[in-house]
């Protein structure tokens, strides 16, 4: 592999052919702030927070650590004047969008924002656009970037519950500033988007305690992407909980019962 | 709609070309059955000239023509034509071989035409062309400055060919050079001849077209050959002129490039918006196969090369050219996040070369010419002509080329024929949304024509709108129409472009409404280089430039509307009032009679007085006054 030879804020490091800047400052231990980066998808460069300054040739030019490719010998600034002036109006635009995320008040702290200089917007996203590309991966088609320009949202399909989400909380978790919910009410999972539902899974009810568990997850697509030698097993009709204990009561029952030491306490499902 | 006339003698019956010496027998044959004496009737059938009526013309023509009443000895042809580019003076018939220019003709003038002209050789006064300012008439198409100025080459047969005919355009020369290409010379001659020409991409940007092709021959794999006919500029239709006047040169610019290259799948990304240029180019590409010109085996060569027409759903961001391929793919038009020209990973993650409709309709004549001649026009930095769409506050609107270098004035002044209603010229917009005004002639005397001279002066070349603004145009105004086009035109999907131009438009709209605070020019400042800095694609890094560059040069401008609380241009409706000046007035009552609220009171010849508690600013006392004694205060 051919390797380069990075002056990365004056130090001169290395680095390999292909490897993206944000890559390379995290193994040097170089610090550029990020909002709509995750190690498990592809770079999709929208916030624009990891912007920093690149010379290959003669003039530098901003480009975006997460997917920057380094292809040849550069010097890289992260942390110039211009960039941290940069990243100071994406935060003061972005808190003016969502000004109670605790990632993006911090962020607020570390480049001096002044956040007296735009007025609110009222909306609760930053449109960094996580939620769906982590769908996207899952399912493929739940959440997408509806809409062009300022008009431009998370949502789902012809804004209505969609049936193709499979309740499994990705875009919840990724969410860079917690602003998608999700809920288990009367036995459906509820993912609630800009506080509407966006859709809804119906939950299994535990054929032994009853209660709600899991969603209930349409095994066509996993199994199109699996193949058949991964089909998972059916779906459980028995709640994690008790099949742990009826497994126990049986293999008890199995191996203690001679001694009479065990007392049967009825439960004759195994999940 | 309109269907093409069938000339006096029907053109040759032929199947395909089996090579490519055929063609030039078949264009010969069809020469030889032309008769360079026999009146010919053109009539402009651009979609301006269409929208006026030139439809109705022809049918009419036809009617007359065909009908009893014909008495001559040859039946005239007929000739609908693409977009002569004089729109303003639409419908536009010229009758040949004397060349007689008629402008505004109605189907009512037709009969008249016909009996006087084409029977009698006797000129119709008045459907001549007189320009502004100016008593004389001007018989004669090739005799009006608006044309005479001009340097056709990509446009030269727009006009002249009937676009739905295939045989007319054959006869102009059409697949002539890439019957060149594919005998007698190599793709690398190729590549070599059109980086000779210094052909740069007629886009917008200006990347050197032959590098690009080189770039994309380098590489392996499938290859494909797109053109970009998303031309989306408020005003501009250079490339829906082309379509839909030769598209054969564009098919045939597509085709020597894809020889070029090595790619045999081309595609064709038109707007839908443009429904006659798809109409016309389907067309086109049907004839162009039938005669084996395009499709497989062209000639009998043995090259393919398949073309495909797309339509776009009305997004401005496709015409970037990675959204426009994500479009093509059947994705979200959304400009690709990556950091890897499209001549390596484009369509498909195949090597792909786009370029613009022009650029491709100039490749033709380069190759049959050759890139010495090309680039004996315009500068040296910026070679041959461009088409530009000249529009605003100016006599002759239309379509102009004029080769690079030219100066701005001359386009102004000499071709478009000056400001009318005795305004002052103020200065031109170039390049449309992405681009910036150029305060001509009062800040900047004049300005050569290029793209290296319009990036020093803060605009760009573009893909070649041209908005000529007068003294009552507000610059803010203008700037906050930009922004608000982006605005809803932008992707949204990264952060400086989709929050920078809410804010600049928030920060414009609160100036032209008179509520502008002391620092919202530095603020738009600085959010304007901060988004052509931070931005992730070509729209969103010059999505600032309008409002740039009116700060560079209308500065004073700015701050009259926040600190003065003024609009110096008379537009913006909260920050000025007309007044009748005392001393010029003539109390000729013509302002009187036309205000629709009757604001202004006063007796034939005393001066006249608006109530400002009834005006409603609407302009027409301005517009109207012969003396200019209506002024903004």
């Amino acid at each position: 592999m051919k390797v380069l030879n990075i002056v990365l804020n004056g130090k001169a490091v290395t680095a390999k052919a292909g490897q993206t800047i944000l890559e390379l400052a995290r193994e040097n231990g170089v610090f550029i702030p990020t909002l709509c980066d995750s190690p498990a998808l592809e770079a999709a460069a929208m916030c624009r927070l990891c912007t920093v300054q690149v010379i290959e040739g003669k003039w530098p030019k901003f480009v975006t650590a997460c997917n920057f490719p380094l292809r040849r010998d550069a010097e890289v600034v992260t942390d110039s004047p211009e960039v941290r002036h940069g990243r100071k109006l994406i935060i003061e635009l972005l808190m003016a969008r969502c000004p109670t995320s605790p990632e993006l008040q911090r962020l607020a702290a570390d480049y001096n924002c002044d956040l007296e200089r735009f007025s609110p917007l009222n909306d609760d996203c930053v449109v960094c656009g996580l939620c769906t590309r982590a769908c996207e991966a899952v399912t493929g088609r739940t959440l997408s970037l509806a809409g062009r320009g300022t008009a431009i949202h998370v949502d789902t399909a012809f804004q209505k519950a969609s049936t193709f989400c499979i309740g499994c909380g990705a875009c919840v978790q990724i969410c860079p500033v917690k602003k998608i919910a999700m809920e288990d009410v009367d036995g459906e999972r509820r993912i609630i988007l800009h506080g509407k539902i966006a859709s809804r899974v119906q939950l299994p009810k535990c054929t032994s305690c009853g209660k709600y568990f899991g969603p209930v997850i349409d095994l066509k697509q996993v199994m199109e992407r699996m193949g058949e030698h991964l089909i998972p097993p059916p779906n459980a009709a028995v709640c994690p909980d008790c099949s742990r204990r009826n497994l126990a009561l049986k293999l008890g029952k199995r191996y203690f019962e001679q001694y009479g030491v065990f007392e049967d306490e009825g439960q004759a499902d195994a999940g | 709609m309109i269907e093409a006339t069938q000339p006096s003698n029907s053109p040759p019956v032929v199947t395909k070309m089996i090579n490519p010496a055929a063609l030039e027998l078949y264009r010969q044959e069809l020469q030889s059955r032309q008769d360079p004496d026999a009146p010919v009737v053109i009539v402009c059938c651009g979609t301006g000239c269409q929208a006026a009526g030139s439809v109705e013309v022809v049918d009419k023509f036809k009617e007359v023509l065909t009908g009893t009443g014909w008495s001559g000895k040859v039946v005239p042809m007929i000739k609908p034509t693409g977009c002569h580019g004089f729109c303003s003076r639409g419908p536009l018939v010229i009758i040949q071989p004397q060349d007689l220019f008629y402008q505004r003709v109605t189907v009512d003038d037709v009969e008249d035409i016909v009996n006087k002209t084409i029977l009698n050789n006797e000129v119709i006064k008045k459907l001549q062309y007189k320009p502004a300012n100016s008593k004389e008439v001007i018989p004669k198409a090739g005799d009006i400055p608006y044309y005479a100025k001009q340097t056709r080459l990509v446009l030269k047969n727009i006009g002249k060919v009937d676009p739905t005919e295939i045989n007319d355009s054959i006869l102009h020369g059409s697949y002539s050079a890439l019957a060149k290409a594919l005998t007698r010379m190599t793709p690398e001659q190729v590549i070599d001849e059109v980086a000779n020409s210094k052909l740069r991409g007629r886009g917008g940007a200006g990347f050197p077209t032959g590098l690009k092709w080189e770039s994309c021959a380098k590489q392996e794999g499938t290859r494909f050959v797109i053109c970009n006919a998303d031309e989306g500029d408020p005003g501009a239709f250079m490339d829906r002129s082309l379509l839909e006047g030769d598209p054969h040169s564009v098919l045939e610019g597509m085709a020597i490039c894809a020889y070029a290259v090595g790619s045999n799948r081309g595609y064709m990304y038109v707007r839908a918006e443009y429904p006659l240029a798809v109409k016309t180019l389907t067309s086109a590409i049907r004839q162009a196969e039938a005669l084996g010109l395009l499709g497989e085996n062209i000639m009998g060569t043995g090259f393919d090369f398949k073309v495909t027409i797309s339509t776009g759903a009305g997004a401005f961001i496709c015409g970037e050219s990675s959204a426009l391929m994500a479009s093509l793919e059947g994705k979200v038009g959304r400009p690709r996040p990556k950091y890897i020209r499209s001549v390596e990973k484009g369509f498909r993650d195949s090597p792909s070369n786009l370029n613009n409709v022009e650029t491709y309709a100039n490749i033709p004549d380069i190759v049959n010419r050759g890139g010495d001649w090309y680039k004996s026009y315009g500068t040296e930095r910026s070679a041959g002509t461009k088409v530009f769409a000249l529009t605003g506050n100016v006599y002759n609107i239309g379509l102009v080329e004029v080769p690079m270098g030219i100066s701005l004035m001359e386009i102004v002044y000499g071709i478009g024929g000056g400001v009318p209603n005795k305004r002052a010229l103020k200065g031109v917009q170039t390049g449309g949304p992405s681009g910036g005004c150029i305060p001509i002639p009062h800040k900047i005397p004049d300005i050569n024509v290029g793209y290296g001279k319009l990036a020093e002066a803060g605009s760009i070349m573009g893909s070649g709108g041209m908005i000529v603004m007068d003294e009552d145009t507000c610059m803010i105004e203008v700037s906050r129409y930009f922004v608000n086009f982006l605005v809803e035109e932008s992707c949204g999907q990264c952060t400086p472009c989709r929050e920078g131009l809410i804010r600049m438009r928030e920060i414009l709209n609160r100036i032209t409404q008179g509520e502008g605070r002391e620092g919202d020019v530095e603020l738009l400042d600085e959010i304007g280089r901060f988004t052509n800095n931070f931005s992730l694609c070509g729209l969103g890094t010059s999505a600032a430039n309008p409002v740039l560059s009116t700060i560079r040069y209308f500065r004073e401008e700015y701050d009259a509307h926040i600190r003065d609380k003024k609009c110096p241009a008379g537009v913006c409706k909260p920050l000025f009032h007309y007044e009748i000046d005392p001393e010029t007035c003539t109390g000729c009552g013509l302002c009187k009679s036309k205000c629709p609220v009757k604001a202004i009171a006063g007796e034939k010849k005393k001066t006249h007085v608006i109530d400002q508690s009834l005006c409603i600013k609407c302009m027409e006392c301005y517009k109207n006054c012969k003396f200019r004694s209506v002024k903004i205060m």
